[in-house]
């Protein structure tokens, strides 16, 4: 099972909050990703992580929450009865109670977005690319090429420096 | 879906109504009605690489919901009491009065185009001004970027950006002057953002320490309004160690000698002392950017609002020019455009001095061309600026204003001035898509049709002219802009053939008379937008042209082809901080909201994010004054009193003060004027502040106008 997931890069973020728009958009006016600030200096985006061993899954009584082929933590509607143990075990405090419905609510990835082939309406609207989807290995091997090539740049920085020096 | 609903749903392509960046979107409508919006991510060379969009592109449908959307046209009984009346009773009123003042004194008249609708309207709202003979006609540009497009010219030869996005992306340098690029422009911030992936170096100057300043390299936080001290000091470093571009100086620029001569003085530590920016910073950023060796320089409201911003703007280009930084790929100056078709307006000609494709109206060749193209006698004088316009009325020289999509009374300086001088107006027309509180001193109101309720074309802030096609149904009578002037200019007697009339049955035709009158337009048609919807970028002279990226490759559009640097001596704000008014005021502008609020207002994803103004303060001045973050402050300048809640941060300079000017902070800013430019100084002035009770502040908050305001209609 692919397990997908949204990166995200708080060093790009600008604190734009299209992310929480966009999402808003897509989910009838409740955003399921939020900007937070700290210290006027940086800001980031969190979503539900989709946890690999998801507690929220497990403790689940009536197995409303499952996954489905990317990896994505759904919670089956009909199946919720509102015990709120989800958003107790998580620790990010991502499921929310819906008060009217009495159900709990949560990022879906986009899952009508992803039926359609298209990415979560957060990551497609990003501007400055902080938001990334994809399979975790993936990402994980892009940061590390990435950082290898800057490291490799670097390097042969210093060389030149070091030659001139001589 | 279908069987159920029998209707299809379309994906119209769309430019998004909101800042000049013009980022594409479609609309997913249901037979005119809105169903959600889709990323443009299949239309390739966009400006918004892959469909990016900031919030306010995200919430493009929610302002077109409004409950009050103007529907019919209305017509004032007394001061902000209106009656419904019919498209043709009202089109017959307005044409009537303005023939009459065209007959008697055709400069009693000024005309507002607007930034925020297509081309064509405002080509014909330019048209309709100069066929009843008066040259007053203007936009808000005149507020924002007035003083880039004559500097710009001065230097230059033309006030565009001479480079596009791509060029930001591969620059090495990227000096950001005066203008918080992440905030006001998230879209195009993405470029500064990949070119410093690539190893670019960002340096950016302001008087606060903005979201775009986290990206910096190197950071200058001067005082507002002493950009002159802080460019010149760079330049003196330049020349100094001897880094400029002293080929590209000797082939395509003059005035070098001079230059050198005047920043002579202006020795960092010199520099230090007026701008506050330790000398060794300024040192740096000028060798970090002298010997990059490609190098964009862009700005926006931060450098132009001020009483020197045509200076300031003069020796922005001037910095690049010696650098060597024009005519090159991964180069240029970049004025930054709020508005989705600043650009548009002002090549159209939408401005008291020039006709369309900037021919100015003194030069009797070129009235000539237009005399003969539209068929009537011209006004060879040049017309009346926004403000100038509010003095014109105080002394009972200008009677009637046309204001078309525009909202001075919150976007101009010195709001209780104009407050007052629009009640002294005869005659007044506002045609909008909402209510705005310049809307309580109509006479007559037209309901217009919103950006994307109707088609046209726009330029983008990079001359990038795209067609944005029509993806829903205007609400009620609302129609739009185009038929609306069309029809004035019918019903004022204009009804002869092709150019020498209005009579249009489609934005296209509009289109290619510009095409007909504006050099630069020539080979911008209709047909070629449509099935190119990434756009053209201008110059293209003829059809088969397939438009220009880097402006000045060759020679620069001044008279003798080179490039007139400037030698500028330090000038600072017009009013400077003194006993009586210790801190000094600057306005900001929030990522979420939109110039007047007329459009993000009615947003409800983006009002609860952004619900209100907070004075941003530096924690020892609060702490001196007794304000915490939360308090009501009352901000006190010379023309007027603000009340606003505070919010204590580093962001700002020790004795400054900024203020989001969304919300009508206005009434605070100074209204002296750039000579050249017009330009009012709405970012830097004097003020003071004093803790107040909330009642005091609702008390206050009364003699402010209201951003969304409510008009009693009687049904007609």
């Amino acid at each position: 099972m692919a397990r997908k997931t949204v990166f995200i890069d708080f060093s790009k973020c600008i604190e734009c909050r299209a992310c929480e728009v966009a999402c808003e958009r897509e989910h009838n006016g409740r955003s399921f990703i939020n900007v937070f600030e700290w210290q006027e200096m940086a800001a980031m985006a969190l979503n539900c992580r989709h946890c690999e061993k998801a507690p929220c899954v497990e403790v689940c009584p009536t197995n409303a929450l499952y996954r489905d082929e990317d990896g994505a933590v759904l919670l089956a509607p009909q199946k919720c009865i509102g015990c709120l143990m989800c958003g107790i075990v998580c620790p990010f405090g991502i499921p929310e109670l819906d008060v009217l419905d009495k159900i709990m609510m949560k990022c879906d990835l986009c899952s009508h977005r992803r039926a359609e082939g298209k990415l979560p309406a957060c990551v497609e609207t990003c501007p400055t690319d902080a938001l990334l989807f994809g399979d975790f290995n993936d990402i994980q091997r892009m940061r590390r090429r990435e950082f290898t090539e800057k490291a490799i740049e670097i390097a042969k920085k210093g060389e030149r420096i070091s030659l001139r020096a001589l | 879906m279908k069987g159920v609903f029998p209707l299809e749903e379309k994906l119209v392509p769309v430019v998004c109504p909101y800042c000049g960046v013009g980022c594409r979107l479609y609309i997913k409508s249901l037979d005119g009605y809105p169903r959600g919006i889709e990323y443009a991510k299949d239309i390739p060379g966009i400006s918004n690489e892959n469909g990016k969009l900031c919030p306010k592109g995200n919430a493009v449908l929610e302002y077109l919901l409004a409950k009050d959307r103007l529907k019919k046209p209305l017509k004032a009984t007394e001061q902000g009491k209106f009656v419904e009346i019919s498209w043709s009773e009202a089109i017959k009123e307005v044409a009537e009065r303005l023939r009459a003042y065209s007959k008697d004194d055709p400069n009693a008249m000024m005309f507002f185009g607007s930034a925020r609708t297509f081309n064509e309207p405002n080509y014909l709202i330019q048209k309709l001004a100069r066929m009843l003979g008066t040259n007053n006609v203007d936009h808000c540009a005149r507020l924002c970027h007035s003083s880039t497009v004559s500097g710009l010219k001065a230097v230059f030869g033309a006030g565009a950006m001479t480079n596009t996005y791509k060029d930001i992306e591969e620059a090495n340098v990227i000096f950001i002057i005066g203008h918080n690029y992440a905030e006001t422009h998230p879209v195009g911030f993405r470029y500064v953002l990949k070119a410093k992936e690539r190893g670019a170096k960002v340096i950016v100057a302001d008087p606060r320490f903005t979201r775009t300043a986290w990206f910096a390299d190197i950071f200058l936080q001067h005082y507002p309004g002493t950009d002159i001290a802080l460019l010149n000091g760079m330049m003196h470093v330049i020349i100094k160690e001897n880094l400029y571009d002293e080929d590209f100086v000797r082939r395509r620029c003059v005035g070098f000698d001079e230059l050198a001569r005047t920043v002579e003085k202006f020795t960092p530590e010199y520099v230090e002392k007026i701008t506050g920016v330790p000398a060794e910073l300024i040192v740096q950023a000028a060798r970090t950017f002298a010997t990059a060796g490609k190098g964009v320089i862009t700005w926006a409201m931060g450098l132009t609002q001020h009483t020197h911003g045509h200076d300031n703007v003069r020796l922005a280009a001037t910095l690049s020019a010696i650098c060597g930084y024009q005519g090159k790929e991964g180069c240029g100056v970049s004025p930054m455009r709020g508005q989705n078709n600043v650009q548009g307006a002002c090549d159209l000609g939408v401005l008291p001095n020039v006709f369309p494709g900037y021919q100015a109206v003194t030069d009797p060749e070129k009235r000539k061309f237009f005399e003969e193209f539209w068929g009537v006698e011209l006004s060879g004088e040049v017309g009346l600026t926004v403000i100038e316009a509010a003095h014109a009325i105080e002394k009972g020289k200008v009677k009637a204003y046309y204001v078309m999509g525009e909202n001075p009374v919150i976007s101009d300086a010195n709001t209780n001035h104009v407050l007052k001088a629009l009640q002294k107006l005869e005659f007044m027309v506002v045609q909008d898509i909402v209510p705005t509180p310049t809307m309580e001193f109509a006479d007559i109101v037209l309901p217009a049709a919103a950006m994307l309720e109707n088609e046209g074309s726009l330029t983008n802030t990079e001359r990038r002219v795209q067609w944005s096609f029509q993806a829903l149904n205007p609400p009620g009578e609302a129609r739009p802009d185009w038929w609306i002037v069309s029809e004035i200019g019918k019903a004022a007697g204009f009804s002869g053939d092709g150019a020498r009339g209005f009579r249009y049955t489609s934005p296209e035709d509009i289109l290619r008379e510009i095409n007909a009158c504006t050099p630069q337009y020539r080979g911008i048609t209709p047909e070629r937008l449509k099935s190119n919807l990434a756009g053209i970028h201008w110059p293209c002279p003829s059809e088969d042209h397939p438009g220009t990226r880097v402006l000045y490759k060759e020679r620069f559009l001044t008279p003798d082809g080179k490039a007139h640097l400037a030698a500028v001596d330090y000038r600072g704000p017009a009013e400077v901080p003194d006993e009586e008014y210790p801190f000094l005021l600057t306005t900001i502008r929030y990522v979420g909201h939109y110039h007047t609020l007329t459009m993000t207002g009615r947003s409800r994803a983006l009002v609860k994010r952004w619900p209100e103004p907070l004075a941003e303060i530096h924690p020892e001045d609060a702490e001196r004054l007794g304000i915490k973050t939360g308090d009501w402050i009352k901000i006190e300048t010379r023309r007027g009193a603000y009340p606003v809640r505070a919010k204590v941060t580093r962001t700002v300079k020790k004795g400054v003060i900024a203020v989001p000017w969304h919300w009508g902070a206005n009434v605070l800013t100074n209204d002296a004027l750039d000579p050249v430019s017009k330009i009012p100084e709405t970012k830097a002035c004097a003020c003071r502040i004093a803790k107040i009770s909330e009642e005091e502040a609702r008390e206050l908050m009364k003699a402010v106008p209201k951003v969304i305001p409510e008009f009693e209609v009687v049904k007609g």
